[in-house]
């Protein structure tokens, strides 16, 4: 048990390390350069070279490469070239935060509406309830987040005024206040993965629908509902909580957008910026962040078989 | 007579040329003193004046990125659009709807001693956020810290002829010069000028390089918090010399990336104001009733830029043919909603004394003539069909627009256009390595006519992308930079354009208006068109 | 195909379908049929834009800038007065190319890695898992405006840009079922049998990794051509004035509020396109995949 954690933690601590190369390099790959963004319409040869000897910028590659690593292992995120943001806390108490909370609502806002959708798509397969399931979740997912963003800003909060235009509120200091301000973003969001939802629980609950406990449950005389609902259901948690754990990186790459629609201020906004802005150590910590998340969630994915489906084990 | 109206009718600017053109004669000398004595005398009852109530809390929506509040080492107008609520300069811009003015601001007179020698007397009693005083001692240590400070700041070119300081008495500051500097009235404001801001030397010492998010002024606002991509937020400061300003409790600029994202909230009453609104929302934003727009043509040029130091565009022929090839009117109505304005040369609208109203009818400047194009194109040297690359990015007013729009019109001249699209930090890359052929650029927020052709269009200046150079153009710049009259001014920025034209490194464009939002319920905005948002007077209902 | 005895899943369902389902399924599917219809027509409409469009897709006009739909511009003019409707039709090229050509990119990117990955054992196959790993925690639409920065814009380079942030997602699958695939019999006994190497990965291998790469493939095209409009959103995708649906929804947006059709036609023209594609794929995918056809 302890060599398995161990070798997993080495994992981890490898693809971080390839993550960080590859990100670092690829942005120093790109054409660009952040001192000469920063300087604007004030460009001269002797601001040029004070700011970049200022940032360090004037050194080797890999000596700024090591330079970053080393300050980042003992916990020196560094400030940003421009608005000289301490990086920690930016990335990590002011975004992260806002990233994590836009997820997460949209999550459950889709397992909510996905979910019952599948399952009826399911138990109703090839009748027009499937169809008109699958043309509903299609169609949400069918559109650009941004362009949904704008036309859910468009109309459900300027012409009927039911929810803010953008914002954040954090949910631990005003819940309801951080959910009304949340509810367009989550939504907007959540299209994405209803789609998804739908889908894959309606083929694996066709899929479970055949295995003979079902059958059995049938046999003994349990109302329908309680085979679909209790016997079904709870044998594709695993499809649905892999596919989730699978589409988190997906979800980084959707709250992007709708965070910059709805003004949010997280990581997804943050990255973008700093990528186009050629911020290296800001781009490094968000990369890292992301990356991390994302290797966390799906060993949490992997650590919840056994808890979701008991069979697991046999198998 | 208050000491407001005295400060609104004193045109130092004016008063300025005027003394200098005279050679410091006796009898303006006295005028300028005399207004030099009542503003002093009007200061010294202003800490005695009941202080305004303060209530209200406005947000306005900054769209554009704000890099760092250090008025010393910003390089965004959005920035100094915050930075000039927190700080004062020694100067300010000030704007009646008719002309430009550069009046005192933490200084309460402003005289000259000789044509090279300048005094201030400061407003007594001010004190910086932090409760340090602003004395001349700081004015000195600000100064400084722009032209000589380290790390350097980008603007310390401002004060390069700033021979001395001098701190007479703790209120009085004089400042020598090594020649008569006409550009020193823009360079002492806490605006676009920037360098003449006054900054809290003990702030200063305690953040270092982290001023910038620590700003500590003797604005109307204190700073507050900066959440980065959320708000940057201010609260009043009750002790504020101005008398009854500022009129606001609170003030939030929320970081808002997407424009049309800012629209809707403010028609949805979210927010109260944009610190800009782009073009193509502009007709958007006209049409709805709760907000007013403001804004005018301000001191800018766009123009199209080619490359003079390659092929094809080293011909100066074809750089004439492009000139007069663009309709601008098709231009005006398709890149720019049909909001600016057409641009025969740099010099634009609110450099009054600069500016010809009347330059459509004379034949200065470049103009849509397709005749007058195609007979420049025979000329050139390339007779054949010429394909070029016209690097465009999301980036500026328009976006890619201008070149969207521009392509099509060269090809009547023998010119394929391949656009471009780059990202806009690969975009300036390319520009200032001068690794293009063709690109769309503009110069903003200018108010002399020496910051708005000089530095851009000098041999060798760090702004010349174009590698264009002209002896004969750099000559009467300096020439013109130590001239104080302005008629004789105006005359030589005249002939220099006159050769920039005719060598058309540049295809001048138009000169755009710079907008501002505010919701009907924010009353008292003035607007300045240096693309300021100064909410000094500014209160909410 | 039945040369060891072994019949693959697939290949029995291959029979299967050659003999009777064919013709009954698109009686049998309705929406199948029209979705069906609908992706043809916008292969046809790709293939004969220029005959189609009632204009040039890039023709300026200052007399009819911002108009709405009318009786000569069908769904209106953008802010340049370029006619939509005909901007829409020859988006539509850009649309397909960008998603068949992106995907089948990244599917080949990932079949390889995937492959690789999956036979290799040992140090080989541990690095190669950590790099599969490494690419898909990389935040993709991150990784696609490195790419754009590097590579420069255009329609190839968004091609490849989203290719290449496919390749991590395909990899996984491809490697999984190549796992399940290598253990079963018929693949140990030619190993054993000293059939070459490539011989096997050839003839048992790839054929049964293809199938649900090809599944993967429908899902994939929606988000590829999602992705690449994303770019354009962001102001580095395709070079304007492409008529690529992408660019004109982020063009549009600024006037939602007004002149709504500027961003809406081309997003209803996207939507349509890929709900289509979603229905054909699922569609294909439920009538041949063994998996869910028998219920096994």
């Amino acid at each position: 048990m302890l060599a398995q954690s161990a070798a997993k933690i080495f994992q981890t601590a490898v693809v971080l390390f390839i993550v960080s190369v590859a990100s670092f390099s690829l942005l120093k790959l790109a054409p660009g350069d952040p001192v000469m963004l920063m300087l604007g319409s004030e460009f001269s040869q002797e601001s040029y070279d004070s700011l970049q000897r200022e940032l360090g910028l004037d050194r080797p590659f890999l000596v700024q490469y090591l330079a970053w690593l080393g300050n980042f292992m003992i916990g020196d995120w560094g400030t940003s070239f421009v608005s000289r943001a301490d990086i920690f806390n930016f990335v990590v108490i002011e975004a992260l935060p806002v990233t994590l909370t836009l997820t997460f609502c949209s999550i459950v806002l889709a397992i909510v509406v996905g979910i019952p959708l599948g399952v009826i798509s399911a138990i109703r397969k090839d009748t027009i309830w499937d169809t008109v399931i699958a043309v509903f979740a299609l169609t949400g997912s069918a559109f650009p987040s941004f362009f949904l963003g704008i036309v859910l800003i468009w109309f459900l909060a300027v012409q009927f005024g039911i929810f803010p235009v953008m914002g954040f509120v954090a949910p631990w200091q005003d819940f309801w206040l951080g959910m009304y301000h949340m509810a367009l973003p989550a939504l907007t969001l959540s299209t994405y993965f209803i789609g998804m939802i739908v889908r894959v629980t309606r083929s694996s609950l066709i899929d479970v629908m055949d295995q003979p406990f079902i059958a059995a449950a049938k046999a003994r005389g349990e109302p329908r509902w309680r085979v679909v609902w209790v016997h079904g259901v709870r044998n594709i948690a695993m499809p649905v909580v892999t596919m989730i754990g699978l589409q988190l990186g997906g979800i980084l790459q959707g709250a992007v957008l709708t965070e910059t629609v709805f003004s949010l201020p997280g990581i997804g906004q943050m990255l973008t910026d700093a990528v186009l802005g050629r911020e290296y150590t800001l781009v490094q910590a968000g990369v890292m962040l992301t990356a991390t998340l994302f290797i966390v969630i799906n060993l949490l994915v992997d650590l919840s078989y056994p808890l979701l489906d008991p069979r697991l084990r046999p198998r | 007579m208050t000491k407001k109206d005295i400060l609104t009718s004193a045109d130092h600017r004016k008063i300025l040329e005027d003394r200098l053109s005279a050679q410091l004669g006796r009898r303006t000398l006295l005028k300028g003193m005399g207004a030099g004595l009542v503003a002093a005398a009007g200061a010294t009852l202003l800490p005695g004046e009941s202080l305004a109530q303060q209530k209200g809390h406005i947000r306005i929506a900054a769209i554009k990125h704000i890099d760092t509040l250090d008025p010393h080492f910003t390089f965004f107008l959005s920035a100094v659009q915050i930075i000039n609520n927190i700080h004062n300069g020694l100067l300010k811009v000030t704007y009646d709807g008719e002309a430009v003015r550069f009046e005192p601001d933490l200084a309460a007179s402003w005289d000259l001693e000789d044509a090279k020698t300048h005094l201030f007397k400061l407003h007594p009693g001010v004190k910086f956020h932090d409760g340090t005083s602003c004395d001349a001692e700081a004015v000195k240590f600000s100064l400084l810290r722009v032209k000589e400070g380290k790390p350097a700041s980008p603007h310390a070119w401002k004060l390069e002829l700033l021979e001395a300081i001098e701190i007479v008495d703790p209120l009085t500051i004089r400042l020598r010069f090594t020649k008569p500097y006409a550009f020193l009235p823009v360079a002492l404001t806490g605006s676009t000028g920037r360098a003449g801001t006054i900054v809290s030397p003990a702030a200063v010492q305690k953040y270092g390089m982290d001023y910038g998010r620590n700003p500590v002024g003797t604005g109307p606002f204190k700073f507050v918090s900066w959440k980065d991509n959320d708000s940057i937020e201010l609260e009043a400061n009750p002790d504020y010399f101005e008398k009854g300003m500022p009129k606001l409790q609170k003030a939030s600029f929320m970081l808002i990336d997407e424009p049309s994202t800012a629209v809707a909230a403010l028609v949805s009453g979210q927010i109260d104001g944009m610190t800009d609104c782009p073009m193509q929302l502009v007709n958007q934003v006209k049409k709805i009733p709760t907000v007013s727009l403001y804004g005018e043509i301000e001191g800018n040029y766009t123009y199209v830029g080619m490359n003079n130091r390659k092929a094809p565009f080293d011909d100066v022929n074809l750089r004439r043919a492009v000139a007069f090839a663009i309709d601008r009117d098709t231009l005006v109505k398709q890149a720019y909603f049909g909001l600016a304005q057409q641009a025969y040369s740099p010099i634009s609208p609110p450099m009054t004394g600069y500016y010809d109203p009347d330059i459509a009818k004379t034949d200065r400047g470049h103009r849509f003539d397709l005749a007058k194009a195609k007979e420049f194109r025979a000329k050139a040297k390339n007779q054949g069909e010429i394909k070029i690359t016209y690097i465009m990015a999301e980036r500026g007013p328009v976006g890619t627009r201008v070149a969207q729009v521009v392509a099509p019109m060269l090809a009547q001249i023998g010119i394929k256009v391949k656009l471009e699209l780059l990202e806009p930090a690969a975009w300036v890359q390319r520009m200032k390595d001068g690794n293009f052929e063709m690109l769309d650029f503009d110069w903003v927020a200018d108010l002399d006519p020496e910051e708005t052709i000089f530095p851009e269009f000098k041999t060798g200046g760090s702004w010349n992308y174009w590698g264009w150079s002209s002896p004969e153009f750099d000559r009467l710049c300096t020439e013109a930079s130590t001239t104080i009259d302005v008629p004789a001014r105006a005359e030589l920025y005249h002939k220099a354009e006159d050769i920039l034209m005719d060598d058309a490194p540049v295809a001048m464009l138009a000169h755009i208006p710079i907008y501002k939002v505010f919701s009907k319920k924010v009353q008292g905005f003035n607007y300045i068109p240096a693309d300021l948002v100064n909410l000094h007077g500014v209160s909410i209902t | 195909m039945a040369i060891n005895g072994t019949t693959t899943p697939i290949a029995a369902a291959r029979l299967r379908r050659s003999g009777m389902t064919r013709k009954s399924m698109f009686l049998r599917r309705p929406f199948f049929t029209m979705a069906l219809a609908i992706t043809f027509g916008f292969a046809l409409c790709a293939i004969f834009a220029p005959q189609l469009a009632p204009f040039d897709p890039v023709a300026q006009s200052i007399e009819a800038m911002m108009a709405p739909p009318d009786s000569v511009h069908l769904l209106g003019t953008d802010s340049y007065g370029q006619d939509i409707l005909s901007r829409i039709i020859h988006g539509t090229r850009y649309a397909l190319l960008i998603g068949l050509c992106s995907v089948a990119l990244g599917a080949i990117g990932g079949l390889v890695l995937g492959v690789a990955a999956g036979l290799a054992s040992g140090k080989t196959e541990w690095i190669l898992l950590r790099v599969i790993d490494s690419i898909l925690a990389l935040p993709s639409l991150i990784l696609a405006v490195a790419f754009i920065a590097i590579l420069g814009q255009g329609v190839d380079k968004v091609i490849i840009a989203v290719a290449l942030s496919l390749i991590g997602p395909f990899a996984r699958t491809v490697r999984s079922d190549v796992l399940q695939v290598k253990v079963q019999l018929f693949v140990e006994a030619a190993g054993l049998m000293s059939i070459p190497r490539f011989t096997v990965i050839r003839r048992h291998i790839l054929p049964n990794v293809l199938f649900p790469l090809l599944v993967q493939v429908t899902i994939r095209i929606s988000e590829a051509i999602l992705v690449s409009s994303s770019l354009s959103f962001l102001g580095i995708g395709v070079t304007p004035p492409t008529p690529d649906w992408g660019l004109m929804i982020a063009e549009g947006r600024s006037f939602v509020s007004f002149a709504a059709w500027m961003s809406g036609m081309p997003g209803l023209a996207l939507a349509l396109l890929l709900i289509a594609l979603s229905i054909v794929g699922d569609a294909m995918r439920e009538e041949f995949d063994p998996k869910l056809r028998t219920g096994r």
